[in-house]
């Protein structure tokens, strides 16, 4: 089981899972008074052995398959999609060295073995068991993958090393945290209410990780589930607007190239702090539909004060079925109320007993 | 067909420039009682009004939706003129909202509080004080009047608006007969086309919007029918019916026209106010630290 006690809001996940299959009752056979549910919701084998003939029926379904136009004649990308392209980690595991891709075997078993995981609940720590909001991710469609992981650039698949001057900055924004103790601002963006899923970019995985790509002549927009994000993407060749104005989600411009959307995207605001970068990152990403339900998803992330080098993911986004519900997280934000009250007591526990407690923070 | 130019001092420039002017009302000069000489919209691939675009509407309306003198802010010694409320006409027709009695003065009491900002975690208790103080989502049809800018994105199943202010967003649903999944902040949106008006009914909503920092309110119960109609290639006028059985004794209208944003290279600006509010918000429970302590 992934951590995950700290997503806000048992009022948002309710409302989300709805969108969910789990919520989908099936009448057939259904004696009075109760609901069955779909299988692949339910039941982790059925899920399993569902998602790797998805993922086969994807791969066979590519070949020899063009994307479709809009009237206007871009490529036509819209739909819902699901943000999480597998169990794949983000970082591939030291032990897998250089090998970048799983035998079709191999990755079946690395999908069994994540998804037995995530159903897994043990009463004494859990917060919330998921899957019975429908909120796992193998009961919304995610397939098993080749790659060992999302990043295929370093070749080592793993995140580049943080420059020293990043380190500095890094040690002395975590020193200035602790010094200052928990309060509402401790937790990410996501637990705030200020963006969804810690992005741009999308790091497949992680709950509410639902979106939908809508297009109109000279325009892509991209709707996020998770706190409603919306990116307008501009197709025009507009310049970025200037450097003095950042934003939390970064200010993008598109091009196609080929049946590929290519966006870039800059203009960050520094204090989102996305995985330690500064407002200096450069972010494209490259979205291909590459079979009738396959989103092909790739970016590449550029910060010289904070990585050592550029890296890249590749990874691929089922379609889903729609549609997009409301997230109204900042409303009424009790369960960041609870998160900072209940930080707060176990800071002064520590204090009581000599120890030094170590704010909790979220994994992203 | 109605022509715009019927004064004597515009007579001359009518020989001037000739039939240019049967249909565009020259600079500086708006139409008489605000009216548009008839209008065939452009058109969308699918044959609709095209409505795309980014629009706004100029109104004081976000203030009171009522006729209003400007005012003091809340805190004129520190915020002076900055913190005041520009004076305005009303959107509403006649100018009366009909509330029941228990509503007027409730209306009354929301003025007063509306700067009491009482954050709680019971959810059986209502926060109070006004939402668009605390970067809440702010319903409809009050996204449409705030002074803020908002985009439309139109295609032939859903049309999509997305607002400036907090970039709420909400769907419109066209020609859709599913009902509200559950109740929202901006409401569960369905249109259809009417001639050249788009028809939007809006139910689904939590009772918890406004319609502006006067207090003016509504229940869970309110049904808003929108009417965006375009006037002009820079114009739609708007309108809503505004129907409340648990507040109001009847149903009322609001109108005003939204203008198209024409500035090149014009974009929506992110207004992403949450972490804007969390001090004034968390500062009372005790769970915002000042930073630099």
């Amino acid at each position: 089981m992934r951590h995950r006690a700290l997503g806000p809001l048992g009022v948002v996940t309710l409302v989300v899972a709805f969108g969910l299959k789990a919520a989908v009752a099936l009448d057939a056979q259904a004696p009075s008074g109760t609901k069955t549910f779909d299988e692949t919701a339910t039941n982790t084998s059925a899920a399993i052995k569902a998602a790797d003939e998805a993922a086969k029926a994807a791969a066979a379904a590519s070949k020899n398959w063009a994307p479709p136009r809009t009237p206007w004649g871009d490529p036509d990308l819209q739909g819902y999609y699901f943000n999480h392209g597998g169990y794949t980690p983000l970082e591939r595991p030291a032990a897998l060295g250089d090998k970048a891709y799983y035998t079709e075997e191999e990755a079946l078993a690395a999908f069994k073995k994540a998804v037995e995981t995530d159903a897994e609940v043990d009463p004494r720590v859990v917060h919330y068991d998921w899957k019975e909001y429908g909120m796992d991710a193998w009961q919304s469609g995610t397939r098993p993958n080749l790659q060992t992981s999302l990043i295929v650039d370093p070749p080592n698949g793993r995140l580049p090393p943080l420059t020293p001057e990043a380190q500095k900055r890094l040690a002395a924004v975590a020193a200035a945290a602790r010094a200052r103790g928990a309060d509402v601002t401790t937790p990410g963006m996501y637990t705030r209410c200020i963006t969804g899923n810690g992005g741009p970019p999308r790091i497949p995985g992680g709950v509410t990780a639902e979106s939908q790509i809508l297009q109109t002549p000279g325009y892509v927009v991209m709707l996020s589930q998770s706190n409603n994000d919306v990116r307008i993407i501009p197709l025009d060749g507009r310049p970025h607007l200037p450097k003095t104005v950042n934003q939390w989600l970064g200010d993008a411009r598109g091009h196609f190239e080929g049946t590929t959307l290519v966006v870039e995207t800059t203009n960050f605001t520094a204090d989102r702090n996305w995985r330690g970068s500064t407002d200096a990152m450069h972010l494209v990403e490259r979205y291909t539909l590459v079979g009738p339900n396959t989103l092909r998803y790739q970016f590449t992330v550029t910060d010289p004060s904070t990585w050592t080098a550029p890296w890249s993911i590749d990874s691929v986004l089922p379609k889903i079925d729609p549609p997009i519900y409301e997230f109204a997280c900042h409303e009424q934000n009790y369960g960041l109320i609870n998160w900072a009250v209940g930080t707060q007591i176990r800071e002064k526990e520590a204090a009581a007993s000599g120890q030094t407690a170590e704010p909790a923070r979220e994994e992203r | 067909m109605h022509c715009p130019l019927k004064s004597a001092t515009a007579s001359a420039a009518v020989a001037m420039v000739g039939l240019w002017l049967a249909v565009v009302p020259t600079a500086g000069q708006a139409p008489p009682g605000g009216r548009f000489p008839p209008y065939t919209p452009l058109r969308t691939v699918d044959g609709k009004p095209d409505l795309n675009g980014i629009w706004q509407s100029f109104t004081t309306a976000n203030w009171d939706i009522l006729a209003h003198a400007a005012q003091p802010g809340p805190h004129p010694e520190i915020m002076g003129a900055w913190g005041a409320a520009p004076g305005g006409q009303s959107i509403v027709e006649g100018n009366e909202i009909p509330y029941q009695p228990w509503a007027a003065a409730k209306q009354k009491e929301n003025f007063e509080k509306r700067m009491v900002v009482k954050v709680t975690n019971d959810p059986h208790r209502y926060d109070t004080g006004e939402p668009e103080l605390q970067c809440y989502r702010p319903g409809v049809p009050r996204a449409n009047y705030m002074p803020f800018p908002f985009q439309i994105f139109q295609t032939p199943e859903q049309i999509l608006i997305v607002y400036e202010f907090k970039g709420a967003v909400r769907t419109i649903y066209m020609n859709s007969k599913e009902e509200a999944p559950s109740d929202t902040w901006m409401g569960w949106s369905k249109g259809r086309w009417e001639g050249d008006t788009l028809v939007v009914d809006v139910t689904g909503f939590d009772g918890h919007t406004w319609f502006d920092r006067a207090g003016n309110f509504h229940s869970e119960a309110l049904h808003v029918v929108e009417r965006y109609t375009p006037v002009s290639p820079y114009h739609l006028q708007y309108e809503a019916t505004i129907e409340d059985p648990k507040v109001f004794t009847r149903p009322w209208k609001m109108s005003f026209p939204i203008y198209r944003r024409v500035e090149p290279n014009a974009q929506l600006v992110e207004f992403n106010c949450v972490p804007f509010v969390e001090e004034m918000m968390y500062t009372p429970l005790g769970l915002y630290k000042p930073r630099g302590k």
